[in-house]
């Protein structure tokens, strides 16, 4: 079960970085969903840490580099640039700009 | 100019990390600094002073911190400093070309109620990223004064004494932050119940607070915003009755908001910043990339990023062992000569007794020129820690590394570490103080022995060019690579048994590039390297003068049939050379145990230890008096071990046995005894078995065997040990 949703996820991180998975403005996805050179408004973070890091809800983000196979992404954040672990980026929604 | 106060008036230093602080603090306090730890915890404490106009400023260091909520020991250690020891001034240092994500520091010093002078740094990225901000209008907003400071180019430090001078003498009071209206409700119930239990009184139009009433009031306030917060230490505090009125009150703010109390606090802290960030600062080009965006385009992509890397880390280890090596030669000579050679001939000028001799030229002059060794590696790799840290690759080079760091259950940043540990071990430990997770520092702190140290690189060198002269460049490049095989290996172990979790979650902010400056990376070094001797040296020259007494020191001889007397140390060579024999080191050739056990105290003295027991009188069996002192030596220990593969795998125990004591006192230091036990077992075992498996793999024999069966079964007990290790630990926590 954990093998073939680990597969699911992989083929999902595939379509996306082939660019055959894409969103449209509007859309409510979790940061690592988001393309590279894509930019969002955080509509959802419950990680403190983050948060006063300068990544709270309303804050403008551009994702400056989501690779597959890396465990962190490059995220943009008003002037600041930070890499943010995966783990913690599937847990914050963004709204499509 | 008139005193201010009666006592040295004391200023913080208090800001994000990298956005100059220390270099601020450099160019306050010049050379008059100190460098410690704060106490009970593991974070590095500066403080310094300077004279302006005949009054004497103290200064101090506050860690980079991006807020206080006391989640780090960074954090709590900066907020303590500031509610107890309540200085006089807070030189709040802010990044003007990241204004927004600075001021959330700035916010809740404000809420503090403690003085402040902001110094925007960086105010030429500023302006070169299209950002202008109107200083007056953000003193204003904040209710004390904000000067620009440009620290990499001539900074005028006068000028900024001045403004300290003024501020102390007229201290200015921060404005009031204001939340969410419900918000407010709510922390009034909670700040008037602690201020009920405090007896303070309330103030009215009519009866305003005096100023120490007042500071008191503010300190409430803040201490009501940290029960919202939940802030554990705080909570602690009060009464299970307040904790339960607090708890009803933050229930209240939760249902209204839909999100965590504390997320609430931080999210209206950043609506104020942002509304004040909308009135005073001025965006030419909104959405530019910036410098720092363009060169990560180049430096961090997929196909220059890895090789970059690895160009950057063979340049800071070709520094540390190539560059620093004429510089260990003449500073082992110069302090030979001054600290051994010339305090024996004074002593026996002076015919003081031989022992009296011995201790102050032999145990603490060598112990000296020892620790004057382990100076220039220590020293350039500090040089080029500092510059990347300085530069802002070194953030860059722990994304890069993270990638192959997390395979063995490390994060990024523990690469730091390993790569300090190829100076010296000690440092490397030290450097685990920069994981966030205690996980992540105990694990990087066990792997960093495994990283051939500065020390290691002679006897690499000195066996490999006896016995592999042809080929000893290659011989030397493999122990390295398959020290760095093994601390794989025991790191996936280790990630299978003891360290089950995942290591910390990465955040990590990229700081934008600079050129460093001379004095910033100077002065860095310096205050490093000066932390470095002065807290090694105890230890090393301590461990010297025990292994030279028991080089003195004499015994019966029990292995021999004569019984003349023996020394301590040759004895416990000749006790421990049967339990090496299958790694090929045979009876007679005791002394190459005696120079492990001399490597436990530092691992150059391996060397010296073999140069003087292989030119003693037992082991030259036929030296000729006519032949190079070196060409006998080579001859004795050609002959001492049987064959090429004895010294291989003598050489590989070398690589991966325990670390020296100085090691490992850092090591008991920094995680207690526990670990330090099992760094000392584990390391000897493994080195044990992989050199013995290596030898009798190369000289197959009918005993060979059995001897790589028990190697088997000793690496699968280790592995059950870890095993039951790691399920105590997750039972405990």
């Amino acid at each position: 079960m954990n093998a073939r949703r680990k597969k699911k996820q992989w083929r999902c991180r595939l379509a996306q970085n082939s660019g055959q998975l894409s969103y449209k403005q509007g859309d409510c996805v979790p940061m690592t969903n988001l393309n590279q050179g894509q930019s969002g408004t955080v509509y959802s973070n419950n990680d403190l840490h983050t948060i006063e890091r300068g990544i709270y809800i309303g804050a403008k983000i551009t994702i400056l580099r989501n690779e597959t196979e890396e465990p962190n992404l490059i995220v943009a954040v008003g002037d600041s640039r930070y890499v943010l672990d995966r783990r913690i980026a599937q847990k914050i929604d963004v709204r499509i700009d | 100019m008139k005193p201010i106060l009666n006592r040295k008036p004391i200023i913080a230093l208090a800001g994000n990390p990298n956005v100059g602080k220390t270099t601020l603090f450099n160019a306050l306090t010049g050379s008059r600094q100190t460098v410690g730890n704060w106490p009970g915890v593991t974070v590095e404490h500066k403080s310094g002073s300077y004279l302006y106009k005949g009054n004497e400023y103290e200064v101090i260091d506050l860690p980079g911190i991006y807020s206080l909520s006391g989640g780090t020991p960074d954090e709590l250690v900066a907020r303590n400093f500031i509610l107890n020891e309540k200085p006089d001034l807070i030189l709040n240092i802010v990044d003007a070309s990241n204004l927004e994500r600075n001021l959330y520091l700035t916010v809740q010093l404000m809420e503090l109620g403690a003085p402040i002078l902001m110094c925007l740094s960086m105010a030429d990225i500023a302006e070169k990223n299209g950002l202008w901000i109107d200083l007056d209008h953000l003193s204003k907003h904040l209710g004390f004064e904000v000067c620009k400071v440009v620290l990499n180019k001539r900074f005028d430090s006068d000028d900024l004494k001045q403004r300290i001078a003024e501020n102390l003498a007229h201290p200015p009071t921060p404005a009031q932050i204001f939340y969410d209206d419900i918000v407010e409700i709510h922390l009034d119930k909670i700040w008037k119940e602690i201020l009920k239990q405090k007896n303070v009184p309330e103030a009215t139009q009519e009866k305003p607070l005096a100023k120490d009433l007042y500071d008191q009031v503010q300190k409430t306030r803040w201490q009501a915003l940290k029960l919202i917060e939940k802030d554990p230490e705080y909570t602690r505090l009060i009464s299970d009755k307040q904790r339960l009125a607090v708890a009803k009150e933050i229930c209240a703010i939760e249902k209204h908001r839909g999100q965590a109390a504390p997320n609430v606090i931080a999210d209206d802290r950043y609506g104020f910043i942002r509304g004040l960030i909308k009135d005073v600062v001025k965006r030419k080009n909104p959405g530019i990339r910036t410098f720092s965006d363009k060169v990560d385009r180049i430096l961090l992509s997929r196909y220059l990023g890895l090789p970059v890397f690895f160009f950057v880390m063979y340049l800071v280890f070709w520094i540390a062992v190539r560059a620093s090596k004429p510089f260990i030669n003449w500073i082992e000579a110069g302090l030979s000569w001054l600290f051994v050679d010339q305090v024996r001939a004074l002593l026996e000028m002076l015919s003081a007794p031989h022992w009296l001799s011995f201790f102050f030229s032999d145990a603490v002059g060598g112990g000296i020129a020892t620790i004057g060794t382990f100076i220039p590696p220590i020293f350039f790799i500090y040089i080029s820690l500092s510059i990347m840290e300085d530069s802002g690759y070194m953030a860059r080079a722990a994304f890069i590394a993270d990638k192959f760091m997390r395979r063995i259950g490390l994060p990024g940043k523990a690469f730091i570490p390993l790569l300090v540990g190829f100076g010296c071990t000690v440092p490397a430990i030290m450097a685990t103080r920069t994981l966030e997770s205690p996980r992540d520092r105990v694990f990087a702190s066990l792997l960093t022995p495994f990283m051939s140290c500065g020390a290691k690189l002679p006897v690499y060198t000195f066996l490999a060019m006896i016995f592999f002269p042809q080929r000893a460049d290659i011989v030397i490049f493999g122990l390295y690579i398959f020290g760095i095989l093994m601390a794989l290996f025991t790191g996936l172990m280790l990630k299978k048994t003891v360290f089950k979790t995942e290591p910390g979650n990465f955040v990590m902010e990229l700081p934008n590039y600079h050129i460093p400056t001379f004095n910033g990376i100077m002065l860095h070094t310096w205050f490093r390297l000066k932390d470095f001797v002065f807290r090694a040296s105890r230890t090393i020259i301590m461990a010297i003068i025990i292994i030279n007494l028991l080089s003195i020191v004499m015994v019966p001889n029990y292995f021999s049939q004569g019984r003349e007397k023996v020394s301590v140390l040759e004895l416990g060579g000749r006790v421990i050379t049967p339990v090496m024999s299958p790694l090929g080191i045979d009876k007679e050739n005791w002394a190459a145990s005696v120079a492990l056990i001399t490597g436990l105290f530092a691992k150059e003295a391996i060397v010296g230890t073999m140069q003087s027991l292989y030119t003693g009188s037992e082991l030259s069996i036929d030296s000729n008096r006519d032949e190079e002192p070196l060409a006998g030596l080579s001859a004795n220990i050609h002959r001492a071990f049987a064959n090429w593969q004895a010294a291989l795998a003598f050489l590989i125990f070398v690589t991966l046995y325990s670390p020296c004591v100085a090691a490992l006192a850092m090591l008991f230091n920094e995680h207690g005894l526990g670990w330090t036990i099992y760094s000392f077992v584990y390391l000897n075992i493994l080195a044990w078995v992989i050199a013995m498996v290596f030898y009798q793999s190369f000289l197959f024999s009918a005993s060979s065997i059995y001897w790589l069966i028990t190697g088997l079964v000793i690496l699968g007990l280790i592995y059950f040990n870890l095993s039951l290790i790691g399920k105590r630990h997750e039972r405990t926590t």
